[in-house]
């Protein structure tokens, strides 16, 4: 792993509000590459990949069915999911999937 | 994963019984076709809708006991037995819906004929002479016992069927009552093959995401792929700018915030002070340099751009750095790029919104695109064409179709670029001083166009003198510097100059400050080009500010408020003036960060609410002055008020004045 990834990551996760992120390649089935924090380990954080993955599913299946197949389609971007106690932020790529599970003050 | 195994383990038992199931109905289909084949009667197999009323009389008859069939036409043309038993009815309420109700309808495992279908005859018998031609369960009288049920029944529960023919033949899947069944039902055929049906469905698709959930298992990857994955370079860039969204929509407003909830008031933002509102500094890359130059982005307004020096204690690291800064983005920069050599100025190209600007120490213009990476996509060759001197300053004049790019370096010599031809400048000239005492040469540490020239330009230099020079020949003046006019005032080197910027409703474009190493700032009136002089003159200031306990290093007008302008000194204050208000002291005097000294000052472009402060400390500090950047109507005329006051109040200590000056003043 080339420091400078090793450097962003750590960065990411040290970050004050931050309680964790969890890097995922896709493909099927969804595949964890990288985790930190203790909210996304072992089985606990299996559950949140397989969520996380079919959650993105979902809304690029749902934006497929709304744009056909006419033009290029749109493609999810980021994901921002806030509920009562943290912030989920997702954001898909065309190989990767980081998630950062944050606490917004 | 024992868990997985285990629900493997289930879905196969599952799937032994579905087949089982499966193959049992296919069975009984089989049989039923062939009794259907032998099959007199037509009648009509479709059982009738009935509903819940149907039900309860059909309940009622039942319990009135075997004779109370009343009129049920089970008699038929002799092949049904006379029977006055129960219909099975309920049965056929329950094939229709086949979850909400499994009554289990009478049944005679005494079936002796060999007529098979028993379908139930409608309660409604308002016809019940006609229903000879419906198939009517057929009971013997000895029917032992009849019995009903009208409790719904998860139909999961695998019930006991029995046929009325083949009394023994089970068809079970899962029995979990089947010791609570001890009487014998009778169902109509239809109505077995209905409920299985929906059985068999039901535990096809139980298996159907049993499978599912195996495959979209979350699975572990071994460590030689994981290593593999890690070293791609698209997972770098991945990272990199997903993070920098993250940080991004970290900062950014909290929308499900609610106001009714009160937080403790402490903020008081009481009439407009100078605030800071964040400061850019990272670890990676800026510590322990200082930052040479500040510049704010044209086209976004949350960017901003500085140039770094050499970082003495880590060699191998480039030499020069240039940042670029965006607001919603606090931990790192949103670009990197290096040079070979300390960037000493830097610039966001006006016309172009990816392309960077920046004069380094060895003399090289170098030009960065923020869609490439770090290392500048253009440069000037190291040659005598170009510079080769430290390049301070430099500037872009002109227009979107036909802009330059000007710089000038401490040796004297002034080029023009073009922005894609960087390979040799478009012209070069040598500023010199012929009638100076000393030295021809003109060390140039500053130099400022104003707002509406290309081709004049004033040059502030080491000795502490500002000149004008020309670019080209011009109607009465020649190219290269003005010998004659000298701006003399500052005893040590010129740090910053700026024209006031064109913006009202009153022209002060010939106003311009200066700043120096001897702790002053001060405000000079530009002498007019069209009469050029012919002899040698000194210009004097219109006035001097002398606030300031240590070098000045840079000074800016505001953009938007014609009064205000900003100073930065070296003992790390930030000096906002309003000459409206006070021309003696500044309306605000911030200390900035830890003390260092602060090396430049930008106004940002957009609305000057923001000024970024660029220190020796390495670190950019954003500070926002609120309502004191916006002038009122009378702004303008105050100034020229003031302005005119400054100049005839000569006899102050501050104010120099000067017969020159004093015919000047008077347009």
């Amino acid at each position: 792993m080339t420091p400078e990834l090793e450097q962003t990551l750590a960065l990411l996760s040290s970050h004050r509000s931050v309680l964790g992120y969890m890097l995922l390649s896709r493909g099927h089935p969804v595949s964890i590459i990288r985790h930190t924090g203790g909210v996304f380990d072992g089985e606990h954080g299996k559950k949140y990949a397989g969520v996380i993955a079919r959650i993105v599913e979902t809304v690029q299946s749902g934006l497929e069915e709304i744009n056909g197949s006419e033009n290029e389609g749109d493609d999810v971007k980021f994901l921002r999911i806030r509920t009562k106690r943290h912030e989920l932020m997702i954001s898909p790529d065309g190989r990767y999937l980081l998630a950062v599970l944050h606490e917004p003050s | 994963m024992s868990s997985t195994a285990e629900r493997r383990q289930q879905i196969e038992a599952k799937r032994a019984k579905l087949a089982e199931l499966r193959k049992a109905r296919a069975d009984r289909q089989k049989s039923d076709s062939d009794r259907k084949s032998s099959e007199t009667s037509a009648g009509s197999f479709t059982p009738k809708n009935n509903d819940v009323d149907d039900l309860l009389s059909s309940i009622l008859r039942e319990s009135r006991g075997p004779g109370a069939t009343a009129g049920n036409g089970y008699l038929d043309s002799g092949e049904l037995t006379p029977s006055s038993s129960m219909p099975g009815t309920p049965s056929m309420g329950t094939s229709l819906l086949p979850s909400s109700l499994s009554g289990r309808a009478s049944r005679n495992s005494d079936f002796a004929s060999s007529i098979g279908t028993t379908l139930a005859p409608s309660i409604n018998s308002a016809t019940d002479n006609v229903m000879a031609r419906e198939m009517v369960p057929r009971f013997l009288p000895d029917l032992i016992d009849i019995e009903q049920e009208l409790f719904e029944l998860p139909t999961k529960k695998e019930r006991v069927i029995y046929n009325k023919e083949v009394q023994t033949m089970e068809i079970e899947v899962e029995t979990p009552n089947h010791e609570a069944e001890t009487l014998q039902r009778g169902v109509s055929e239809v109505d077995i093959e209905a409920l299985q049906a929906a059985r068999d469905r039901e535990l096809e698709e139980e298996s159907v995401q049993l499978d599912k959930e195996i495959e979209e298992e979350i699975r572990e990857i071994p460590p030689e792929e994981l290593a593999s994955i890690l070293a791609a370079p698209e997972l770098l860039e991945f990272v990199d700018s997903t993070t920098k969204m993250f940080y991004r929509a970290i900062h950014d407003y909290d929308p499900t915030r609610d106001y009714r909830v009160g937080t403790e008031a402490g903020s008081d933002e009481s009439e407009g002070r100078v605030k800071r509102v964040c400061e850019f500094f990272d670890e990676r890359y800026t510590k322990n340099r200082s930052i040479t130059d500040v510049d704010w982005s044209p086209q976004y307004p949350e960017l901003s751009v500085a140039s770094y020096n050499k970082n003495a204690a880590a060699l191998n690291e480039p030499d020069g750095i240039v940042a670029v800064w965006n607001l919603h983005l606090l931990e790192r920069p949103e670009f990197v790029f290096h040079s070979q050599s300390d960037v000493l100025s830097v610039t966001f190209s006006p016309f172009h919104s990816n392309l960077v600007f920046g004069g380094t120490y060895s003399g090289q213009i170098l030009l960065w695109d923020n869609r490439s990476k770090h290392l500048p996509v253009l440069k000037t060759p190291l040659s005598a064409s170009g510079h080769t001197h430290p390049v301070y300053s430099m500037q872009m004049v002109g227009t979107q179709n036909a802009h330059n790019l000007i710089t000038s370096s401490t040796d004297g010599t002034v080029c023009s670029w073009l922005v894609d031809m960087l390979a040799q400048p478009q012209e070069t000239q040598e500023l010199i001083h012929a009638g100076h005492n000393k030295t021809g040469e003109v060390a140039i540490t500053i130099m400022d166009f104003p707002d509406n020239e290309t081709t004049a330009f004033w040059v502030g230099t080491e000795e502490g003198n500002v000149y004008q020079a020309n670019r080209y020949d011009r109607a009465g003046a020649k190219a290269g510097l003005n010998q004659y006019d000298v701006y003399k005032a500052h005893a040590g080197p010129v740090m910053g100059l700026h024209f006031h910027p064109t913006s009202g409703s009153v022209d002060f474009s010939d106003l311009f400050l200066t700043s120096s190493v001897d702790w002053t700032v001060k405000l000079w009136r530009a002498k007019s080009l069209a009469k050029p002089s012919t002899t040698p003159h000194v210009i004097s200031p219109l006035y001097s500010f002398d606030e300031s306990d240590d070098p000045v290093y840079d000074v800016k007008w505001h953009p938007t408020h014609p009064a205000v302008f900003g100073a930065v000194d070296g003992s790390g204050k930030f000096d906002l003036w309003n000459l409206n208000m006070d021309t003696e002291v500044p309306v605000v005097q911030t200390g900035v960060g830890t003390g260092r000294a602060l090396n430049k000052l930008q106004w940002d472009k957009k609305d000057g609410r923001r000024a970024a402060i660029g220190g020796s400390d390495g670190k950019l500090y954003i500070y926002d002055i609120g309502d004191m950047a916006i002038p009122r109507e009378s702004e303008w005329s105050d100034l020229q008020k003031t302005v005119s006051g400054m100049v005839s109040g000569g006899a102050q200590t501050n104010g120099l004045v000067d017969g020159d000056v004093r015919s000047i003043a008077g347009r």
